[in-house]
């Protein structure tokens, strides 16, 4: 016999909490936001080397995270 | 339908039938005995090299790895190792002249010339540094994720220490999450000649004499500074819905301490004529207050991802700067030794200048307390377009190569170039090439 | 089959997702861990071992073990002992179910055909022709034992029934084998785990309605700790005669679909092929399913 359902894997036992009803989603929903390439530093090797660049080259630093100091670049 | 004997205990026969089927006793054995097959290994280690290189003027180098564990509880201690060698000519401030013009080294042993026309150019940079970092991650409570972590830095001339914090609380079924953080660092300088007397001239002659060095010692105000970085992020993510993310962060800085660079001049030159009189030590004040606003959203298509962010970033020097920063994932095959993506980068930044920016002074003008001709803190516009290319290469890693196409073009803010520095690039564009390879394992 | 068979990883946050295609469904193994090396090795070795299964049981494949049995009815074929495991097997689910469920019922399939509301009114078959198909099935005209099987003339057995279950189970064995870490392995919606995740938090596991094709709406989550879920049904497989809605679960023993069963069960179990075949038994018993899965005492979701 088919069987025909879908079935969405999601992180730990969530509490539901009230309001904010029109944002955010459910535990189940979760699937594409749980994706490396969805996380807000995907990739903390460029970031790192980049913040370096710009850093010793720009005015303005950080935003993102610490923008710090740490080398006598600038 | 008819269902006859419903009081056979259907559950415990299929256990039987199954068990048969299965071996499922047996299972047990096995799952003993064969634990040594594959050792766990929880270490999770990234490699990049980078090469940096100006058209003309610095290349570096720079080498990271990293290597994150996560404990059984979910602690994640994360170390990074960070090389660099920096080699080249750096573009010491002042402007360029029609005539030659010759300049003494920061450390005071020997001078170097620069062409006619040419802006000048220290050829003398060079320095390699080690940076590492640790972090350590940790939920503390439900809901709330802790981090830590230090940072040391050094270099032949430089020395910086760092720790920061960070706490984290989830609530909305962890859709969303505040955070606070700070930072801290403590650099110091210790350049080769030590300091500069700022606003003084720069001593030229015959670097032979009997007298340099005692004159090339009056200029200078001591062997060593420092500078401290103090640092609060506050930060807001939201998950809007299955395929968006967003995140807010508010950053507040102070920096403290020597802030001026000992290695600028900048020209004073003749109102008229625009020839160079003299080229003086840069002076900036000793503090800094720095303030940004940050804004990044990721968005999955079906496929492909893009990842947006702008900064806004303002401090008390009147530097206001804005920036937009865009990825976007491409996934090419699928196939398990061929899954790849391309991801096209694009980044454009614009600064406003320091108020004590000035590309040249006046001979003749009362000297203000503040100058600097550094345009790295002038009015300036840069972009960057890039392409990266990853794949998963047989065995599960991430390999991936990224060249990027970097443009730093500073423009007049309205200075008035008088004489000869009219027909003179004040403003050159620097042309750079970022080239990178990664590797995860 | 090997053709366009491949495996994609994917890391998540705290685990790495191995997709691969296999029995015509979406197929996946989670596994809870950091290291990309052992998440690997599972998906290769997991994903070789379902399509190995598929390979030698699956009654599309011309050169299958199961096309084998039944391309040569009425003569005696030899068999291996996983073969002879998973005979022995169906012969127990048809014994249990009092004849019910019976893997050699598949021919039937040819009177009937199952699409929904396309199915047009000259597609209802006559009792005559479910007699003549009939005439085919059943389990207790086979004999075999540990070394051969023999069917009947026309006969034909499937697989289908219990190969799925049957892969999810073999999986989760090599899975233990290979490594302690938290492992799910979900074969187009039949799953189970080999234990629970970290911090002994449960496994998630959501189950969109079959009638709904909105893919944001899900409406059935389910904890799971230990063990195996299984689904019997198709809500989008049935067809309507007269009127009368006709579900695609037969009666093995008739020939003609059962009244009155519930569209889908969901039944969770220690192993995935008990899972299985509870839900389909409980079909089976149409309009006393959820009464029959009570009785046992067994832990189930139906949607009627």
């Amino acid at each position: 016999m088919r069987k025909n359902i879908k079935l969405i894997l999601v992180v730990p036992l969530i509490v539901v909490a009230t309001g904010c009803a029109s944002l955010g989603v459910e535990p189940w929903e979760r699937d594409l936001l749980a994706r490396d390439e969805m996380s807000l530093n995907s990739t903390p090797i460029d970031s790192s080397l980049d913040d370096h660049i710009y850093f010793s080259k720009e005015a303005s630093s950080g935003g993102k995270g610490f923008g710090g100091g740490g080398c006598g670049c600038n | 339908m008819k269902h006859k004997n419903i009081n056979t205990n259907i559950k415990a026969a299929l256990t039987l039938a199954t068990a048969a089927l299965l071996g499922t006793s047996n299972v047990s054995q096995a799952e003993t005995d064969s634990n040594s097959g594959v050792e766990e290994n929880t270490w999770e280690f990234d490699s990049a090299f980078l090469f940096y290189s100006e058209a003309d003027r610095v290349s570096a180098g720079e080498a990271i790895f990293n290597a994150k564990k996560t404990f059984v509880g979910d602690e994640v201690l994360n170390l990074k190792l960070t090389i660099d060698a920096l080699t080249g000519a750096s573009a010491n401030g002042a402007v360029a002249q029609p005539t030659v013009q010759t300049f003494t080294r920061p450390s005071g042993n020997g001078q170097y010339t620069v062409t006619a026309g040419d802006t000048p150019l220290d050829d003398t940079f060079q320095d390699t540094r080690v940076q590492l970092n640790a972090q350590w991650t940790q939920a503390i409570a439900p809901n709330y994720t802790a981090n830590g972590g230090v940072h040391i830095s050094k270099e032949y001339d430089y020395l910086s220490l760092g720790v920061n914090g960070n706490l984290a609380f989830d609530f909305d079924r962890k859709n969303s999450t505040i955070s606070a953080g700070f930072s801290y660092f403590q650099d110091t300088f210790t350049p080769e000649g030590g300091l500069p007397q700022a606003l003084s001239s720069m001593l030229i002659g015959d670097s032979n004499s009997a007298t340099w060095d005692d004159d090339f010692a009056n200029t200078r105000i001591g062997a060593d500074d420092t500078k401290t970085t103090t640092e609060v992020l506050l930060g807001f993510t939201q998950v809007i819905n299955r395929r968006m993310i967003t995140q807010f962060n508010y950053s507040y800085a102070t920096v403290d301490g020597y802030l001026t660079d000992p290695f600028k001049v900048i020209s004073v030159v003749d109102g008229v004529s625009g020839l160079t009189q003299d080229n003086i030590y840069e002076s900036r004040p000793d503090s800094r207050v720095k303030q940004s606003l940050y804004a990044q959203a990721l968005y999955h298509f079906d496929s492909t991802v893009l990842d947006v962010s702008y900064r806004y970033m303002w401090d008390d020097w009147k530097i206001d700067s804005h920036t937009i920063d865009t990825r976007f994932r491409i996934p090419l095959g699928d196939a398990f030794g061929t899954q790849s993506y391309l991801q096209p980068h694009f980044r454009f930044y614009q600064q406003s200048a320091a108020e004590f920016y000035q590309p040249f002074l006046i001979d003749g003008a009362a000297l203000p307390t503040y100058a600097s001709a550094d345009y790295r803190i002038g009015e300036m516009s840069t972009f960057t377009v890039g392409l990266k290319y990853g794949l998963l290469v047989n065995n599960g890693h991430d390999l991936s190569f990224r060249l990027e196409y970097y443009r730093q073009a500073p423009t007049d803010a309205g200075f008035e170039a008088p004489g000869a520095l009219k027909e003179l690039d004040l403003y050159p564009t620097i042309d750079a090439i970022i080239a990178q390879v990664t590797y995860s394992f | 089959m090997n053709t366009g068979r491949s495996i994609q990883l994917v890391k998540n946050k705290d685990s790495y997702g191995i997709t691969f295609t296999a029995m015509a469904s979406p197929c996946e193994v989670i596994i809870q861990t950091s290291d990309k090396q052992l998440a690997t090795t599972l998906g290769n070795t997991l994903a070789t071992e379902v399509w190995r299964i598929e390979d030698k049981y699956s009654r599309y494949n011309q050169h299958s073990i199961c096309s084998a049995i039944n391309n040569n009815a009425t003569k005696p074929v030899t068999i291996d002992e996983e073969t002879y495991l998973l005979l022995n097997f169906a012969e127990q689910c048809y014994q249990l179910s009092d004849g019910l469920f019976d893997i050699s019922s598949g021919v039937l399939r040819k009177v009937w055909s199952f699409h929904g509301n396309k199915s047009r009114y000259d597609d209802f078959p006559i009792e005559e022709q479910v007699n003549d198909a009939l005439a085919c099935v059943g389990w207790q005209k086979i004999h075999f034992d540990q070394k051969q099987i023999t069917l009947a003339k026309g006969m034909e057995i499937d697989f289908g029934g219990i190969g799925k279950e049957y892969a999810v189970d073999r999986a989760i064995i090599l899975a233990k084998q290979l490594t302690d870490s938290p492992v799910l392995v979900n074969l187009g919606g039949d799953l189970a785990v080999t234990c629970a995740r970290g911090n002994n938090e449960p496994w998630q596991v959501a189950i969109e309605h079959p009638d709904n094709t909105d893919n944001n709406h899900t409406d059935m989550i389910i904890s799971l700790n230990s063990g195996a879920l299984a689904t019997s049904g198709d809500a989008r497989r049935f067809l309507i005669h007269e009127g009368k809605r006709y579900s695609h679960i037969l009666n093995a023993k008739t020939g003609w679909p059962i009244n009155e069963a519930p569209r889908s069960i969901t039944v969770v179990a220690p192993q995935c092929i008990q899972a299985g075949i509870l839900a389909t038994l409980a079909l089976l018993q149409g309009a006393h399913a959820e009464q029959f899965l009570e009785q046992q005492d067994i832990k189930f979701w139906a949607r009627r």
